[in-house]
């Protein structure tokens, strides 16, 4: 008896486990179909012949940008709402996490509508299918952007995102300190031998030794590369050739300059020594244009002084850019708004406001640009520098860079053996991720 | 109808009844007469196999291949349309799920086979079968428990099991970043060609070995710092003749109460050997820079120090607890038979602070296994590790699992370890719970 009620009274409880079950997996079921209608956006785009691209019935946009943008995108934001009815609201991710995000959040239904990201990333984003080619506009853009700019958007033949400022590295300056950035690195240890008291925390020069972009003007200028030539041959890794080898001794040898550990310089320690007078050269880009014209009375700008071998140094650089989610549910507003914000008329106001260095010809060739001598000192930069490459190995040099100069600069390592380390640690990864 | 016989002529119920359940679930049932369970079994095989045929097959289908198309840009007219394809996670995630719910069918089949022979032996008895009221009735009563629990059981399997079973899962694929990211890209089945490169490739291998020896280090020296430290401290403060008990309660538990992500924060910068205040001072003194967070030596013992700092108070607060209970008679009777101070503490006070604290210590070692906030938030992981991949010299296998899933996409390798930080934790914690005494010993404090 006791059994037999044991048995039917487990089954029972069974029974309703299962029909639970069946009501909990008839919701997965559910969600598998939402899900899979909402990672996909309903392409109610227009056909061929319509001659306009209009946004969708209530469309509202996200965007992904630094903090230093907030206020330009918010402004561009109010301009674009008014026009077109369409609510963007911004959000603080920068251009060199938003890709990352993109990756993960972008199939899953909740990236922004439009992101911030530098060209390097694009092979990345590409690979991962988040970013959508820039279509409707595509002629525009061409047309009315720098050359270099749009090359550097450009992937397997096909551009994407909208460019909307180019940057680079050179060298802010002190003009109280020091009349001029030199001309050669010899002149700046001349220099730093009467200024530098590193008691006092007194330095002639200061860039962030450890990290991999702020650090690849040497070998840039010494004629190594990264992936080939032209930076789309993961094979073909320059930084252990010879010259890469001469920039590393060359570069380790400054540390008489700056007799610190790399890990201890950062951006907000710069800032604060060369706005408290007590940096007479800060290496950095447009992006703190804004924050150091604050601190610093007579700031100027120039150009990186030129290598022992009498050879210009060549920084990286960069297309910042904002690129059209390709998950995004208003694929059509979302364009509509890249494109606004990249005008010529907003990348000035950009400029005005952060000091971002406009890509659109038109603006750039403004005379407010062209009188602007912190502007036109980074533009003379830019033409001296090189693109970084944007196939997706590119997000493979930036940590084992890291620790090559970690080892260059605080542990004195050979150059030869620790180039040869990053080019093999890169082929590593690279491997292991295909 | 053949009822009050206990013959062989009855003997065949039992048998019926199986059978038919096993033909088709509730058969056995009807066949007892019990018509409103029957209806119910029948029911949800009628439910299951159409949600097999339907939908299941097709998810089963796509957990065995993860998809076969992927989804792609495709250009109409002057506008990119994206081609929607496979998408081998939530494929994953869907075969996972098909596969919990025919695990539950089966079981719950072999229940109602049972059900039908329990009852049948019952009428072979010569005894009525329970009737759905009596069922009900049982079930409310003798089974309320195991009723409410078949809810939360059925969450634990759709929101525990099936988590974890998807993430062990993902350690037998090629889900990673550049090329293999879905949609765009399918994932597929690799084996154990992850955890192979994990210990045979050189920059894996030197990175796996090198973080592991760490953290093991790290949680067994973190813990036994914090753990005496704590222990000292609190004996310190309640020694006879010590004043203002509560102020130094107070200053000692401060650390604890400042959010680490603040305190951590401004540790980094007083650190910092160049310009960090504590140098500076040293500098004043005429005595020399300590590289702290610079040098993978003194960084290690560094990221130590602070978290003495920080995790000294927790175990402060809980000696200070177990410190009250000790009976006071203990030490009087030890008094009168002339113990000295220390062979009171030796053999008073620490068997009882360890007989009561073992099991938090346990639990304290397989947290500092994973305690991502102190590393994390102190040095990232720096200094940075030229023969490490993904990782520096301070990272332990938890930040490192971080670098390698949100910086790095390499959602194999993470898994990968994240199982072996698993079964690290999980054997550690039972090798040391099992020999501990509180667990030998359970009645030796009432």
């Amino acid at each position: 008896m006791k059994k037999g009620k044991k048995f039917s009274f487990m089954s029972l409880s069974l029974a309703m486990t299962v029909l639970l079950a069946a009501c909990g997996s008839g919701g997965s079921d559910a969600s598998n179909n939402t899900g899979e209608s909402g990672t996909t956006p309903d392409n109610e785009a227009p056909p061929a012949e319509v001659e306009e691209l209009t946004p969708e019935e209530g469309a509202m946009l996200t965007i992904w940008d630094g903090g230093d943008q907030k206020g330009f995108v918010e402004q561009a934001a109010a301009a674009f709402e008014e026009k077109y009815g369409v609510k963007v609201s911004y959000t603080e991710l920068g251009a060199d996490k938003a890709m990352t995000q993109m990756v993960t959040d972008g199939p899953a239904g909740v990236g922004a509508d439009i992101f911030a990201g530098v060209h390097d990333q694009i092979g990345q984003g590409v690979t991962a299918g988040v970013i959508m080619p820039n279509d409707w506009f595509e002629e525009d853009i061409r047309a009315r952007n720098s050359e270099l700019a749009v090359n550097a958007l450009t992937y397997e033949d096909i551009l994407y995102g909208y460019p909307k400022s180019v940057e680079t590295t050179a060298v802010f300056y002190n003009k109280d300190l020091i009349d001029a950035v030199p001309a050669n690195w010899d002149e700046i240890k001349e220099f730093a031998a009467t200024f530098n008291d590193t008691k006092a925390n007194k330095f002639a020069i200061m860039w962030d030794v450890g990290n991999g972009y702020s650090s690849y003007p040497f070998f840039g200028g010494y004629g190594a590369y990264v992936f080939g030539n032209d930076g789309t041959d993961p094979t073909d890794i320059g930084l252990n050739s010879e010259q890469g080898v001469e920039a590393a001794a060359f570069l380790q040898s400054l540390k008489e300059l700056m007799p610190l550990k790399s890990s201890d310089i950062n951006g907000d320690i710069r800032k604060s020594l060369f706005t408290s007078g007590k940096l007479a050269m800060n290496i950095s880009g447009p992006w703190d244009v804004g924050s150091l014209k604050e601190g610093v009375t007579n700031l100027g700008v120039g150009v990186y002084p030129a290598l022992p071998n009498g050879d210009p140094m060549k920084p990286f650089s960069g297309v910042k850019s904002y690129f059209v989610n390709a998950y995004t549910k208003y694929p059509n507003a979302a364009k509509l708004f890249a494109d606004f914000i990249t005008n010529a008329e907003n990348q000035m106001k950009n400029f005005e406001m952060t000091g971002a260095l406009p890509s659109n010809t038109e603006a750039a060739g403004s005379d407010a640009v062209k009188n602007d001598e912190i502007a036109s000192a980074f533009l003379a930069q830019f033409e001296n520098s090189i693109p970084m490459p944007s196939i997706p190995a590119m997000a493979q040099l930036w940590s084992p860079m890291e620790a090559a100069l970690s080892d260059l600069w605080n542990n004195g390592k050979d150059p030869k053996a620790v180039m040869d380390n990053v080019v093999e640690q890169m082929k590593s990864n690279i491997q292991t991720g295909s | 109808m053949s009822t009050g016989k206990p013959q062989s002529a009855g003997a065949s119920h039992a048998r019926n009844g199986t059978i038919l359940s096993a033909l088709f679930m509730g058969l056995g049932q009807f066949y007892h007469r019990q018509w409103v369970k029957g209806v119910i079994f029948m029911l949800a095989e009628v439910i299951s196999i159409y949600l097999i045929i339907a939908q299941f097959g097709a998810n089963l289908w796509g957990l065995v291949t993860l998809g076969d198309t992927p989804s792609r840009m495709e250009k109409v007219g002057r506008l990119y349309q994206n081609v929607p394809g496979d998408h081998s996670i939530f494929m994953m995630i869907y075969g996972l799920a098909a596969l919990i719910y025919i695990v539950l069918f089966v079981l719950f089949y072999i229940g109602n086979i049972r059900d039908a022979r329990a009852v049948g032996q019952l009428r072979d008895e010569g005894k009525e079968a329970p009737s759905f009221r009596d069922t009900t009735r049982h079930l409310l009563d003798k089974g309320f428990p195991y009723l409410l629990l078949s809810l939360p059981t059925i969450g634990v399997l759709f929101f525990t099991i099936l988590p974890i079973m998807f993430m062990i899962l993902m350690a037998f694929t090629n889900y990673s970043a550049p090329d293999h990211i879905p949609p765009k890209n399918l994932v597929d089945w690799v084996g154990f060609e992850t955890f192979k490169s994990l210990f045979t490739l050189k920059a894996w291998s030197k990175t796996f070995y090198g973080v592991l020896t760490w953290t093991i280090i790290w949680a067994v020296v973190a813990t036994v710092t914090t753990y005496f430290g704590g222990i000292l401290v609190a004996l310190l403060i309640q020694q006879h003749g010590i004043r203002f008990k509560t102020m130094w309660r107070t200053i000692f538990i401060l650390p604890y109460a400042i959010p680490q992500f603040i305190s951590l924060l401004i540790m980094k910068n007083i650190l910092n050997s160049q310009f960090g205040p504590i140098n500076q001072y040293l500098g004043m003194l005429g005595l020399g820079q300590v590289p702290w967070l610079n040098d993978p030596f003194m960084a290690k013992v560094t990221v130590i120090l602070v978290n003495m700092w920080i995790g000294i108070p927790v175990s402060m607060i809980l000696v200070l607890g177990v410190l009250t209970a000790i009976p006071k008679d203990l030490y009087e009777a030890a008094e009168v038979d002339g113990a000295s101070g220390f062979q009171k503490f030796r053999n008073i006070t620490m068997p009882f602070v360890l007989f009561q604290t073992a099991p938090i210590l346990i639990m304290q070692f397989a947290g500092n296994i994973n305690n991502f906030n102190v590393i994390f938030l102190l040095t990232g992981g720096a200094p940075a590790n030229g023969d490490y991949a993904f990782a520096g010299s301070t990272d332990l296998l938890v930040t490192w699992l971080y670098k390698l899933t949100l910086d790095n996409q390499r959602y194999n390798f993470a898994s990968a370890i994240g199982i072996l930080i698993f079964l690290i934790i999980a054997s550690f914690s039972i090798y040391n719970y099992r020999r501990s005494r509180s667990f030998k010993e359970e009645d030796m404090i009432q």
